[in-house]
């Protein structure tokens, strides 16, 4: 039973511990892939650990996907304590699919200091508190259904997770360019790479919410700039 | 009670396991049923507790076979090898018994008709159960008995094929002459008895070579187990063996089949039951999707027989109740669901306690109290009492020790109150 | 004043496991170097006594306020490392151990340079999440040593009769009026022959004696609060409250026949349940001529996919009466699979053969017919249809969830399965406790289960229980979750949702609605660290920084 030399191991009670910032954050550090590994189904020593971990491990490599990493540097993978050989085969092919991939930045085709910055972005997203929610709610939706009774396929709740994501990412892009000065929806659009009428339609949001402010209008364009928040109240 | 020797201090042994990794002598594996090989110095299972070694005396070359060896008390850093460790008596006094003394495996060999133990590929469900672990002797992999010794033997006609080689190269570089030339000069007529012996040789090793390259041409043909029949109630409701139902051996059929499933996808299982018995929070559930989702086809009737074919196929012969006629398919692998039976030492045991033991051989309880066995004090759970899963043993369990709790309690106060 | 951290690393060699496969000399090197440690020393055992030794001589002599053993598995030594320090008086939770034997060694037995390597790295990652560790101490809580047994059947009894015996003060609650449950509407029971209804009285007159079981019949629960050791129940007999304090639950309510209507022509008089037939046995009014059963009525199907376990046997039970009672009356019991699983059900079921029952298998896709003095059903061995003669029907129906399962699963933070019985918290290691710790379960509330079966779990969940009434305090591992950041947490209850253990409460203080740990219910998993995204909930020796840190040690030099 050997495997590769390249893997590190860091020790956890139960993949349930794993928050899926904590995923974006060691992409940031400059990891190349990262593999999160527990007991099977219906096998978790702390009852529903490794559910979660299978939603928040999907979220992280979606959401990290999003914003221009390999999907594939992100596993989750199950064995149990008797099934060495289990583990080094995940291990194994996990490492096989990095070494295709390469290393963090070349399979992305992005200067390293840029994909990490969208890897931030995308951190800043996977904190928000709706994507915990029905992320956190995933298995009990698809199993029991929500407060009113309706069950959830896994398909739809992904759909769901992906619109979320979606929109989180490119606010969070907004908010995070915003803070480099003031700057037009077109601007914004064209740095997000997203289409200018969705743009619009986070630069409102954001409004509504008064994080963001009619900064002035240039001609017949306006421009907008983050609001300045009173310091946290203590 | 006897505490056997282990021959290895508790104390002292880190279960780091350098000793079996140098121990020269292999021995079959009973964990494993036999199917693989361990070291004479051992741990039962890698996950067992204490993680301690253990040598096996009969085994080992110096304990068992009086040869000079020790290898393990010299590669063993923790000095835990204790060679004069003996048998000791253990003196004990309770207030309770609990009785958890389990079962064994029905042996299905005494029913002529399933061919266990001359057919290879027919398999108890435990043996099966450690074909299929991925800790047990094939990784996980289905390879069938049949192929497992057909290894064996490649192994050991390629050894000798080796062997003899190197003599006869040995010979042929020594005289000068090919082996060839010898066989053709007795064929003419000498009769020189060096030479006959090297021709007898020469033609003998010809033979070996081409039955290993007929073994090795099988090898590579043959596959894991795709095809696998499941035989229901072996050696229970069988009037002739035990009438009783033994509880659990539907449902591990269905789970040895899914699991078989899991590995590989092509794996088609066929389970021949009278009623498949799936009684417990899931079970039925589980049966379903066995059915829907891991190629398990559920067949009623009793199988009449099991035969073998010329690629050592099992053959299964039975009559389908739903079809109304005696029908045979040819399997890749049988696996017996063997009935549970009394464990071999309860008879025993229960003499020496003092309590009765049920018409089938398990210690009889009460349904109304149905841990206490007929003497006061002493309780009984798991298979000891009856065939039960695994999740009934272990609630079992628990009461027996609230029952025991409580005789104890009580004898404490009485106690106190005489005092 | 900020301590200065100063770290001791202890290189064990293993023997040769090790040391055979790793350049332990130079990770020992490699150690001094790390920031913060002041100390290192290479063992060849280090669980040995001299090993241990060492490590108590060095925390005092050299001042060691955080010790790092790279050696192998936690699961088996972390404990004896942490007495360690305790010992050498460094708080346990002091300590970090770094597995350089089985996720090292052994895995890179050919490769020494790189393995030795990796090795570095992992004591690296290990002595910077060392630096970050912070004291802990174990968790205790005082243990209301009193007990609680909600539903009176012959389970609840026989818990409550089992706890009471130990010596516990118990309090059973009865919904109805009576004890006794199920069984005062049987008439006698299988295997044993006994009379249902003086089974049921035979025990609840012990219990109703019995000095250390409070009985209260008629009485509602409204509200449960607190956890293990500390719960605090409201309950209402007739309309009048009481209030009181145990230390564990036991959930024995057990579960109801399901009403087949619509099903089969069912009436109630000539196509009746299983247990309308028990009550005809009682009443002596039984006189049909033939009798044709059903099983399986209303399981096993789409909307009920459980078997319930028990209807197999008690179809048979009643085939046995009815033939005993009346040998020539006819018994034809329709069948999908008989369940008369283990050593009594099964000599039931030659018994019945014996006396002439028949038992016809029927295909659930061409279900058995019911009409006026008749039963037709497809034969499968005949391969057509037959009609059975009847003037009387019973229908097998199975047990389906208490009404009350629901509101009591909320009540006490427990689950449900699909089918709404009380879920425990592991089939296999823990099937008479719920995954809340402190609340145990039994009997037909858990899943269909015959008086046998109901009295041994009953009896287990009583053992269950009584493990920490014993014990006085409860002391628990501090590896649990900590509220780390009260300001961060603004109560909106992600968390209590998604606790396995319910070990979270949500508060109102002084600051408004914030989260609060149970630390004695928890368990340290770490969804709850997971989820906050306001990280305001961490993992004692797993936080968020901590693992961050492990995470930069391995990324900072591994170029
Ligand atoms: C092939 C197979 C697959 C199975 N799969 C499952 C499954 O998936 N799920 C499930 O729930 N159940 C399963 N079971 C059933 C399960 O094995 C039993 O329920 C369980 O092992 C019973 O536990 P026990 O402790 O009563 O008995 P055992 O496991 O038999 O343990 C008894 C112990 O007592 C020891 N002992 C015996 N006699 C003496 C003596 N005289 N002195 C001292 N010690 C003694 C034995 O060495 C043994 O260690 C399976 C069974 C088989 C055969
Ligand atoms: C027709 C039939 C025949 C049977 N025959 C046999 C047989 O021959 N042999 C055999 O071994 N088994 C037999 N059984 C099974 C047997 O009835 C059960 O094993 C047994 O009743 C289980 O007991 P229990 O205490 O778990 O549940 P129950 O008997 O259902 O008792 C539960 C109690 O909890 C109370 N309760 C419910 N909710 C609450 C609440 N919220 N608060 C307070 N109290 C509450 C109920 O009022 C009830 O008194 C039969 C069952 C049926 C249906
Ligand atoms: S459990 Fe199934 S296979 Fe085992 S004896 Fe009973 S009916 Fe037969
Ligand atoms: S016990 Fe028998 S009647 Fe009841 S659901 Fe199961 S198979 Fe059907």
């Amino acid at each position: 039973m050997q495997y590769t030399t390249d893997v590190r191991l860091i020790r956890l009670m139960c993949t349930g511990r794993v928050d899926p910032t904590m995923v974006a954050e060691a992409f940031i550090e400059g990891a190349d892939g990262i593999m999160v590994v527990g007991c099977h189904f219906g096998d978790c020593h702390y009852i529903s650990g490794n559910y979660q971990a299978r939603v928040k491990m999907g979220l992280a490599s979606r959401a990290l996907g999003y914003v221009g990493l390999n999907a594939a540097r992100v596993a989750f993978k199950q064995c149990s304590s008797a099934e060495g050989d289990r583990f080094v085969s995940h291990v194994t092919t996990f490492h096989d699919s990095i070494c295709e991939i390469g290393p963090l930045g070349s399979a992305e085709k992005l200067p390293l200091p840029k994909l990490k910055d969208r890897v931030d972005t995308a951190r800043a997203a996977l904190a928000s508190e709706k994507l915990r929610w029905v992320e956190g709610k995933f298995t009990e939706f698809q199993n029991n259904g929500n407060k009113y009774g309706e069950k959830f396929t896994e398909h739809e709740m992904w759909r769901t997770l992906d619109t979320i994501v979606i929109d989180e990412i490119a606010t969070h892009g907004i908010l995070k360019e915003m803070r480099k000065g003031a700057a037009s929806v077109i601007e914004l659009a064209e740095r997000l790479e997203i289409a200018p009428p969705a743009a619009l339609k986070y630069v409102l949001a954001l409004q509504r919410r008064g994080l963001v402010g009619l900064a002035g209008v240039d001609g017949a364009t306006p421009s907008y700039r983050l609001v300045e928040r009173p310091a946290k109240a203590a | 009670m006897r505490k056997k020797a282990r021959y290895v201090n508790e104390d002292l042994c880190t279960g780091c396991g350098s000793c079996a990794e140098k121990c020269p002598t292999p021995a079959v594996d009973t964990f494993n049923t036999g199917i693989g090989q361990r070291k004479a110095i051992y741990k039962y299972f890698a996950q067992g507790i204490p993680s301690v070694f253990t040598i096996d005396a009969p085994s080992c070359r110096q304990l068992g076979q009086g040869k000079k060896c020790g290898v393990c008390a010299k590669t063993c850093q923790a000095k835990a090898i204790d060679f004069e460790q003996k048998d000791r008596m253990v003196e004990i006094e309770a207030g309770a018994i609990v009785m958890a003394t389990g079962y064994d495996v029905f042996d299905p060999s005494v029913i002529p008709e399933y061919g266990y133990g001359r057919i290879k590929n027919v398999v108890t469900a435990l043996e099966f159960e450690r074909l299929l672990s991925a800790s047990g002797p094939t990784a996980g992999h289905l390879d069938r008995p049949s192929e497992l010794t057909l290894e064996k033997e490649i192994e050991e006609t390629g050894k000798e094929v080796r062997k003899l080689s190197a003599r006869i190269k040995q010979l042929e570089e020594k005289q000068g002459k090919t082996s060839d030339e010898v066989i053709s000069q007795v064929k003419a007529g000498a009769s020189d008895e060096p030479l006959v012996e090297w021709a007898k040789q020469a033609e003998s090793l010809a033979e070996m070579q081409a039955a290993l390259a007929a073994m090795n041409r099988k090898m590579a043909a043959a596959t894991t187990a795709k095809k696998l029949a499941f035989i229901q109630c072996v050696g229970s409701r069988d009037f002739r063996f035990n009438r009783y139902c033994s509880s659990y051996c539907c449902m591990h059929s269905v789970k040895e089949a899914m699991i078989a499933n899991e590995h590989d996808r092509e794996v088609h299982s066929s389970i021949f039951c009278m009623d498949l018995r799936a009684v417990g929070r899931g079970f039925e559930e589980y049966k379903l999707r066995g059915g829907q989702q891991a190629n398990i086809e559920y067949i009623r009737g009793r199988v009449a027989e099991i035969t073998e074919d010329e690629a050592k196929n099992p053959v299964v012969w039975f009559e389908s109740t739903t079809e109304r006629h005696v029908k045979s398919e040819v399997f890749d692998m049988v696996v017996l669901a063997a009935a549970c039976v009394p464990s071999a030492g309860t008879a025993r045991l229960a003499q020496l306690a003092g309590v009765e033991l049920d018409t089938n051989g398990f210690v009889k309880t009460d349904p109304l109290m149905p841990l206490a066995t007929t003497r006061p004090g002493i309780f009984v759970c798991g298979c000891a009492q009856g065939p039960m899963d695994i999740p009934e043993s272990v609630a079992q369990a628990s009461s027996a020790a609230a029952c025991a709790a409580e005789a104890v309690i009580g004898a404490q106060i009485t106690l106190k109150a005489t005092a | 004043m900020a301590e200065q951290i100063r770290i001791g690393v202890f290189v064990c060699n293993c023997g040769s496991n090790i040391a055979g496969y790793l350049d332990v000399k130079a990770l020992a090197e490699y150690a001094k170097i790390l920031p913060h440690v002041v100390f290192v020393r290479e063992n060849l055992y280090t669980c040995s006594e001299n090993g241990i030794n060492e490590i108590k001589a060095a925390i005092k002599e050299q001042g060691l306020n955080r010790v790092v053993v790279a050696s192998c598995t936690p699961r088996t030594h972390e404990p004896l490392f942490r007495g360690t320090c305790a010992e050498a008086g460094l708080n346990p939770y002091l300590f970090e151990m770094v597995n350089i034997r089985d996720q090292c060694s052994w895995v890179h037995m050919q490769e020494k340079e790189k393995g030795t390597t990796k090795a570095k790295d992992l004591i690296r990652m290990g002595v910077a999440k060392a630096a970050l560790l912070k004291p802990q101490e174990p968790i205790q809580s005082e243990m209301d040593p009193r007990a609680l047994v909600i539903g009176g059947g012959i389970a609840g009894m026989t818990a409550a009769m089992a706890l009471g015996n130990r010596g516990y003060e118990v309090t059973l609650i009865e919904k109805s009026g009576e004890l006794g449950g199920l069984l005062l509407k049987l008439d006698k029971l299988a295997p044993s022959g006994a009379d249902a209804v003086a089974v049921a009285r035979k025990q609840a007159d012990l219990v109703r004696r019995h000095p250390n079981i409070h009985l209260l019949l008629s009485t509602h629960i409204d509200e449960v609060n607190g956890y293990i050791g500390h719960f605090q129940v409201s309950a209402s007999t007739n309309g009048s409250k009481t209030q009181f304090g145990t230390g564990v639950i036991v959930v024995a309510t057990g579960a109801r026949v399901f009403r087949p209507a619509g099903l089969y022509g069912y009436d109630g008089e000539k196509v009746i349940t299983q247990l309308e037939l028990e009550e005809v046995f009682k009443s002596g009014a039984f006189a049909a001529k033939n009798v044709v059963m059903i099983q399986c009525v209303g399981a096993r199907n789409d909307e009920r996919k459980y078997c319930s376990r028990i209807c197999c046997m008690v179809a048979i039970k009643n085939a046995i009466e009815i033939k005993e009672k009346s040998p020539e009356t006819g018994v034809k019991v329709l069948y999908r699979d008989i369940q008369a699983y283990g050593t009594e059900n099964e000599a039931l079921l030659q018994r019945a053969k014996e006396l002439g029952v028949i038992f016809i298998k029927y295909d659930p896709a061409r279900p058995p017919r019911v009409e006026a003095g008749k039963v037709i059903v497809h034969h499968d061995l005949l391969g057509r249809e037959i009609e059975l003669p009847q003037d009387l029907v019973v229908l097998s129906t199975p047990l389906v969830a208490g009404e009350d399962n629901e509101a009591i699963s909320k009540l006490l933070r427990v689950s449900l399965d699909a089918n709404k019985f009380f879920l425990e918290g592991h089939v296999k290691l823990k099937p008479l406790d719920f995954a809340t710790d402190g609340i145990y379960l039994c009997g037909n509330a858990h899943y269909p289960a015959t008086v046998r079966e109901a009295v041994s779990q009953a009896l287990g969940a009583a053992s269950r229980a009584s493990i920490p009434l014993s014990k006085g305090v409860m002391s628990v591992e501090p590896i649990v979750s900590t509220l780390v950041d009260e300001d961060a947490c603004r109560g909106c209850g992600l968390c209590v949702a998604l606790c396995p253990y319910g070990a979270l409460e949500i508060v109102r203080g002084e600051k408004g609605r914030k989260v609060r740990v149970i630390p004695v219910a928890c368990k340290g998993c770490g969804i709850c660290a997971a989820t906050c995204y306001h990280h305001a909930l961490s993992v004692n020796s797993y936080s968020d920084a901590q693992i961050g840190e492990q995470i930069r040690a391995f990324l900072e030099e591994s170029a």
